[in-house]
């Protein structure tokens, strides 16, 4: 009773006395100073009362609701901000009490708010049973799938020696066939150029005396090793090894190999074959499917030309008459940047598309006939299929293997996944949520993705997958972030902040794109609602 | 590029490609005609005999103007009417004829002398007897006459019946032949300007010896101090919609004023040519384009750097129309210029505190949340701002009902806390057979036609529009109707109006504007009044928003495009600049360019409209527009959010403590707003026109003054924490507004400038009025106490104004305002009054009053109020600071007082 406009009860017994210190650094006032509408203290203690201390703060006891501060710029400004009035005194306004109905909406909201508290709060409960089932199940299928694993990599092992095993045979008696058919293909080459030693012979020997010397070598364009134009004597010693002349045994033997290559290129027929099967090569390459570039082209194309939207026509005449960089500015409508983001060209078919033009170039590599191997002999054919049947095994074995690991993985990024301090979010993982507002249905899937798709119909856009919860440090479970959408057209890739607050179900309540290519969700769910206080037993006003 | 150089114009090139000379104009001197205040004189062009009237007018204040039309023009060429730019039919003044001699016709007005030179014909101004100006020096005046197109082809052939058409031919045929194709038809980039009226254009030079520097025609995004265009293109005038415009460069931006002032350290001129159409503007001067050549030139030559500043002037269409503006000093000429083209009315206070805005706020509900969040963070402000967004589909005067159902109940809730909304009204009008506006301007055929005579149509926001033509009367007062509160549905009392788009922007159109050949109702070209375009669009919406309150209540009108006499009904912001430290340094050469203009009401958008800038920019944004006239934060819709109170809390606060400190300052601000309307002086000014003898700051464009008591120097660099600051001024002490540690006047010093701190100073002499309370807008702050600080000069006495009224209405214009004078003088603080209404009272009073550079402290303080009552103060001294706070006396701001220290 009788404390000076503007302060609360607790600080009351600051405000007595002829002086009065000012309340942090205790410089001394007289106490006709208090509430005069001038500022002397420099923590504003001395006008709780009035505006004079733009830092000062006004206590309004609001009753029969709760006592409040507010900035005491607000005092007399012609708003009324404290519920019972009382910070606008000087005349200008009348302010109503509107406290008691403050309160009982308050009351109101608190109680709905407790409602929801105490059924989502259930559910909670649930959710937390349910979420250490789940993760007491996926630990014990993870010790079970570890024990099997154990399992399979030793029955692997032993299958791969098998197979190791059975491999050697395998191996030498392909290899001997082998080295055995390359014998009698290097023989019949021998023959070859023996036979054609002796035709190139034959042809040197122009003088047909059965000794080919350097006149005769010198007859011959191509010995001309300095392309001068004619081939000198020394030229053509060089090529005879530095002798006066060959017969055919010396020739065949020593000096058609060296010759061969440069005798050989001037056989025309030859050359024709080889110039024919590259052209044949070329062709083939020009005339396969069409290249991924022009396929890209082709689709970028289609969304722009087959518009839709209102705004079509705006980006035609962005097409005839402004330049690129002012579309920037013009045409900034919704959406387009959706269109323009990413074209459905699918690269994954251009890859095979790539595949089948080898295989076809394969196929059509002419095939000597004569050049093929013999069939391998039955006992080796035996010995080839034990092997098979032992790598069949061994693969199957790898497999299993390989499928257990798989699931291991999962299980541990599930279990490494923070799903709440009580496991408590987990039953969110796997289902999905939808808000649709006037254009658009969003999308919220828990720990996995959010998008949002144009109500009439079109392409889902991913607005962000999973990337980590995102509350402030005391409360990190308050909202998630969902990261590298889908990438904004002149800016970021798109991310969405949901917010989680408590309530009786799962809804997601809002969505919205509060700045450019940044979003934000609304979701209610059970898992947020922490445990109701226990009931007081009778109402208390809070400023008795 | 999309905008013309001056080479892909023809008629650039032709004026520019003009030498220097003897003009082939000659004046008749026997024709002379003379009245109390003028005289009209025969002009002949010698080469191709065509006859021009030349008229000259004495005009009130020391102007003189000079017209040049042609005596028998073929067609009507057009003169911009009285109202649009002329605020009036200018007052003449007499005009005294001394005589001829040896051709030289002499006048004098006042102390300000004219002579014209015969032959050839050419006008010299002088002040006192000294030249400060010359018409026609160099001979480049060139008045291309109506002409038919037949005749011109015959022309061209020789066949030319008529003597005179027969002497052009001979003597312009070489270059006729080349420049003939631009002459009636013009191509660029695909788009062909079919000129059915030939070369229209008409230029001259105009010359200042004495003059090392001249300023003005903006708008360009360049240096205060006009650069000599030798090397470049000229200063283009033409209003453009520029994406993205580059800095330091002499390219058209969105409005123009083709007003130029030249100073040197005795004298202030300037020249005000009227004309709608593009113009471009060629600079030299004899210093600047010095070469090491010219300089030995010089030497052999005697020439001893008297510096001279020549520039050349040619617009496409209309008539030369000069004002010549005698100063002489700084003061003399801005009231001349206001004498001409209006002044800027006096805002309302809430028009001049912080205004948000961005593209776009999306709907009621994000207007609530920042409003809320503002008050939370306990940042002011006093007006939020709607985009095109908010409309149904881009059609202006209606609102996207799914976002803005209830737009009126957003406007209670707005207005409730003093705030004011702003919502974007452009002046082209969707082609939809359903939008009300469009059919209704369409069937009374008020619409701007193509050249066949059709509606033209045109590609903005909304797709296909069509345009209101502006030009007529009628159609300004239908667009002024459209603002009634019945007309604009959705509307309310506290809603005001930003136009855009106004030069017009037209996407599918050469340089993104109309056609040159576009026809308005009246049948000109486009070509004869693009520049005026802009200004009529918010002239209108002024009308609107006049007529709406029933001329009670002060508009409040944005725009983009201007022209001279735009300060009359309309704030200009510079358009979409980025959020680059670049753009925040050019802010202050711009608006200081737009000052000196008149166009006082203006600002760049804090922050920077495209881009991201990062959180110190923003910070060191907010603390540069303080003491900008115009303070609104806008951003472009692709950016991130960027509400001061979004940024991380360090800048946060430097944004607030700035944003508040805007608000402390607005008395200050209103009575410099006052002093506007009344004198003409800009509330944003370069050094030397508070300090016009010292030729070392006639090129700053770093730092600038606001009124003549504070001192500013932004911080425009990352990462800066001291900065260099030149303190102007002899015997001149200036005070820090924060700590109040003095510099003496006439050096260079470095001052501390963390990112908390706004480098400002407020200059010895001057009383600032203040308001400390920290409203949450400054509709709230209208009954709040008054800070008076007080910095003494050398000899420790001080002066300034204190100006209030209802901060809202007209009633002031019926007297019901104070105007006081205070004055410091012997230890004696006296508040006298000026003016006060008969029906004025105020209950603002005077909280404390700072006295800075007070060297011993006072035994006793005493008030002596109007009622002759004497009364004891207390005060604080601080030794270290020299500052006195006089506590709390209590008085009326609008009464007599005197406070007497002993």
């Amino acid at each position: 009773v009788g404390r000076p406009k503007g302060v609360s009860l607790e600080k009351a017994s600051f405000y007595v006395g002829t002086e009065f210190k000012c309340l942090s650094n205790g410089k001394t006032i007289p106490m006709e100073h208090v509430n005069d509408d001038y500022c002397d203290c420099e923590d504003g203690s001395d006008e709780p009362g009035t505006s004079a201390c733009s830092n000062g703060l006004f206590y309004c006891e609001n009753k029969p609701y709760k006592g409040t501060y507010i900035m005491s710029s607000r005092v007399n400004d012609g708003i009324c901000d404290c519920c019972d009035g009382s910070d606008e005194y000087d005349g200008t306004i009348s302010c109503e009490n509107t406290c008691e109905k403050l309160f009982a909406e308050i009351r109101a909201q608190q109680e709905a708010f407790r409602k929801k508290q105490e059924e989502g709060y259930k559910v909670k409960l649930e959710y937390i049973q349910q979420g250490h089932r789940v993760k007491e199940e996926k630990r014990a299928r993870l010790s079970e799938l570890v024990k099997n694993k154990a399992a399979l990599v030793e029955e692997l092992d032993n299958l791969r020696a098998v197979k190791d095993e059975a491999e050697v045979p395998e191996k030498e008696a392909k290899d001997k066939h082998e080295e055995a058919w390359k014998a009698i293909k290097a023989e019949r080459q021998k023959q070859r150029d023996a036979i054609a030693a002796a035709q190139a012979f034959a042809k040197l020997d122009s003088n047909q005396d059965n000794v080919v010397d350097f006149p005769e070598l010198m007859k011959h364009k191509e010995f001309d090793i300095d392309s001068d134009g004619t081939v000198s004597e020394d030229e053509a010693r060089e090529y005879l090894e530095d002798s006066e002349q060959t017969d055919l045994a010396t020739f065949t033997e020593k000096i058609w190999p060296n010759i061969k290559e440069i005798f050989k290129l001037k056989n025309p027929e030859e050359v024709k074959e080889g110039e024919k099967s590259e052209t044949a090569e070329d062709i083939h390459v020009e005339d396969g499917p069409p290249s991924p570039e022009v396929t890209d082209e082709q689709e970028a194309a289609t969304p722009l030309d087959v518009s839709t939207d209102p705004d079509a026509i705006t980006e035609g005449v962005a097409d005839t008459a402004i330049p690129d960089e002012d579309r920037d500015k013009y045409y900034d409508e919704d959406d387009e940047d959706e269109e323009e983001d990413d074209y459905p060209g699918d690269d994954d078919e251009d890859d095979d598309d790539k595949v089948d033009v080898n295989e076809q170039q394969e196929k059509h590599k002419p095939e000597d006939e004569e050049e093929k191997m013999p069939e391998y002999s039955e006992e080796t054919k035996l010995l080839i299929q034990a092997a098979d049947e032992a790598r069949k095994h061994y693969d199957e074995a790898d497999e299993k293997v390989k499928d257990i690991e798989k699931e291991i993985t999962g299980i541990e990024k599930y279990l490494e996944m923070d799903l709440g301090p009580q496991e408590e979010f987990s039953a969110l993982k796997g289902q999905c949520f939808e808000f649709t507002d006037r254009e658009y249905t969003y999308k919220f899937c828990p720990f996995d993705k959010t998008s949002q798709k144009p109500k009439g119909g079109g392409i889902e856009t991913n607005l962000g997958t999973w990337g980590h919860w995102y509350g402030p440090e005391e409360d990190k479970y308050d909202s998630q972030k969902y990261e590298n959408g889908q990438g904004c057209w002149n800016g970021p890739n798109r991310s969405c902040h949901v917010n989680f607050h408590c309530g009786a179900e799962n809804i997601l309540t809002g969505a919205s794109e509060p700045s450019r290519c940044e979003y934000q969700f609304d979701f209610t769910t059970p898992a947020r609602c922490s445990e109701p206080e226990p009931l007081p037993t009778h109402q208390v006003h809070e400023e008795l | 590029e999309n905008f013309r150089t001056c080479d892909q114009s023809g008629f650039c090139k032709r004026h520019r490609n003009m030498q220097p000379g003897s003009s082939d104009y000659v004046v008749q001197a026997s024709s002379l005609r003379l009245s109390k205040t003028s005289l009209m004189v025969d002009v002949l062009n010698t080469k191709n005999n065509v006859r021009f009237l030349l008229q000259v007018y004495g005009l009130q204040h020391g102007i003189f103007r000079v017209k040049l039309v042609e005596a028998e023009p073929i067609r009507q060429r057009y003169e911009i009417p009285i109202g649009v730019t002329l605020v009036a039919e200018p007052e003449q003044a007499e005009l005294v004829y001394h005589g001829d001699s040896n051709g030289q016709l002499k006048f004098s007005l006042g102390d300000n002398q004219m002579l014209i030179n015969s032959n050839p014909l050419r006008l010299d101004f002088l002040i006192n007897n000294e030249p400060v100006s010359s018409v026609n020096a160099q001979g480049l005046l060139k008045f291309e006459h109506t002409r038919e197109k037949r005749a011109a082809k015959e022309e061209e052939a020789g066949e030319g019946a008529e003597d005179e058409v027969g002497a052009e031919n001979e003597e312009e045929k070489p270059s006729a032949d080349v420049d003939d194709e631009g002459m009636w038809e013009e191509t660029f980039k695909g788009f062909s300007d079919s000129k059915p009226n030939g070369p229209t254009s008409v230029g001259v030079d105009i010359a200042f010896p004495g003059f090392r520097y001249v300023y003005g025609i903006p708008e360009h995004a360049d240096s205060f101090a006009l650069k000599t265009t030798k090397s470049t293109d000229p200063y283009r005038m033409y209003n453009l919609d520029v994406f993205e415009y580059e800095l330091y460069n002499p390219m058209a931006l969105y409005g123009h004023i083709p007003f130029m002032v030249a100073h040197n350290d005795k004298h202030t001129v300037g020249v005000f040519f009227q004309n709608a159409a593009e113009g471009w503007i060629d600079i030299q001067s004899n210093i600047a384009d010095k070469s090491v050549f010219s300089n030995l030139a010089d030497f052999v030559t005697g020439n001893n750097d008297v510096p001279q500043t020549d520039t050349h002037w040619f617009f496409e269409d209309g008539i030369i129309d000069v004002f010549v503006l005698l100063g002489p000093s700084p003061k003399d000429v801005f009231k001349q210029y206001a004498s001409l083209t209006g002044n800027t009315p006096l805002p309302p206070l809430w028009a001049i505190a912080y205004h948000q805005c961005r593209w776009n706020y999306n709907d009621q509900d994000d207007v609530r949340t920042v409003d809320q969040t503002m008050d939370k963070f306990d940042i002011p402000f006093d007006v939020i701002w709607l985009d095109i967004e908010h409309t149904d589909g881009k059609k202006y005067f209606t609102w996207d009902g799914s976002r803005f159902g209830d737009s009126v109940e957003m406007l209670r809730n707005l207005s409730s806390k003093g705030r004011k909304m702003v919502t974007i009204v452009d002046p082209h009008l969707k082609r939809d057979d359903n939008y009300e506006k469009y059919t209704d301007a369409r069937s009374q055929g008020l619409l701007v036609k193509n050249k066949d005579g059709n509606d033209f149509d045109g590609w903005c926001w909304p797709g296909s529009s069509s345009w209101p033509d502006f030009l007529e009367p009628k159609v300004r007062k239908w667009w002024a109707d459209q603002f009634s509160l019945e007309k604009y549905q959705g509307s309310a009392n506290n809603l005001y109006v930003w136009n855009d788009m106004n030069e017009p922007s037209v996407f599918n159109s050469p340089e993104i504007t109309f056609p040159k050949d576009v026809r308005h109702l009246s049948g000109v070209e486009n070509r004869e009044v693009h520049n005026i375009y802009g200004m009529l669009v918010h002239q209108a919406t002024w009308d609107g928003l006049l007529k709406r309150s029933n001329y009670k209540e002060r508009p409040f009108v944005l725009t983009r495009a201007f022209f001279a006499g735009s300060q009359r009904s309309g704030a200009v912001w510079t358009g979409d600049n980025m959020g680059e430290w670049s753009h925040l340094k050019m802010t202050v050469p711009m608006m200081l360019s737009l000052n000196l203009a008149g166009i006082h009401f203006s600002g760049a958008d804090i922050g920077g409209f495209f881009k991201n800038p990062d959180s110190e920019l923003i910070a060191r944004w907010y603390q540069a527009a303080i003491f900008q006239p115009f303070f609104r934060a806008h951003a472009h819709i692709d950016t991130k959010r960027r509400e001061p109170y979004l940024l991380p809390e360090e800048h946060m606060i430097v944004a607030r403590d700035a944003i508040k400190k805007r608000y402390s300052y607005l008395p200050y601000w209103y009575q410099l707003f006052y002093e506007s309307e009344t004198t003409g002086m800009p509330p944003m000014r370069s050094l030397w026109m508070e300090f016009p003898s010292e030729a070392n700051i006639f090129e700053k464009d770093d730092e600038f003054m606001t009124g003549n008591a504070i001192l500013v120097k932004p911080v425009t660099e990352e990462s800066q924490t001291s900065i260099s600051v030149y303190f102007p001024g002899k015997d001149v002490v200036w005070y820090d507004i924060d700590s109040y540690e003095s510099y003496s006047g006439q050096q260079e010093k470095i001052v501390q400038a963390p990112v908390s701190k706004l480098p400002a100073f407020q200059k010895g002499g001057t009383i600032v009025p203040r308001k400390m309370r920290g409203r949450r807008s400054a509709s709230l702050t209208y009954n709040d106490p008054i800070t008076l600080v007080v910095c003494l000069d050398k000899y420790g006495n001080a002066d300034g104004q204190v100006y209030l009224d209802d901060y809202h209405s007209y009633e002031y214009r019926h007297g019901s305002y104070a105007l006081t004078h205070l004055s410091f003088h012997n230890f004696k603080l006296e508040n006298n009054i000026l003016h006060i209404g008969k029906d004025f009272t105020t209950k603002e009073w005077v909280e404390r009053i700072i006295v800075v550079g007070v060297n011993t402290e006072p035994k006793n303080i005493h008030l002596i109020d109007a009622d002759h009552n004497k009364m004891d103060l207390g005060n604080r001294y601080d030794t270290q600071t020299k500052v006195l706070t006089i506590r709390k006396p209590g008085v009326n701001v609008a009464q007599k007082w005197i406070i007497n220290l002993h």
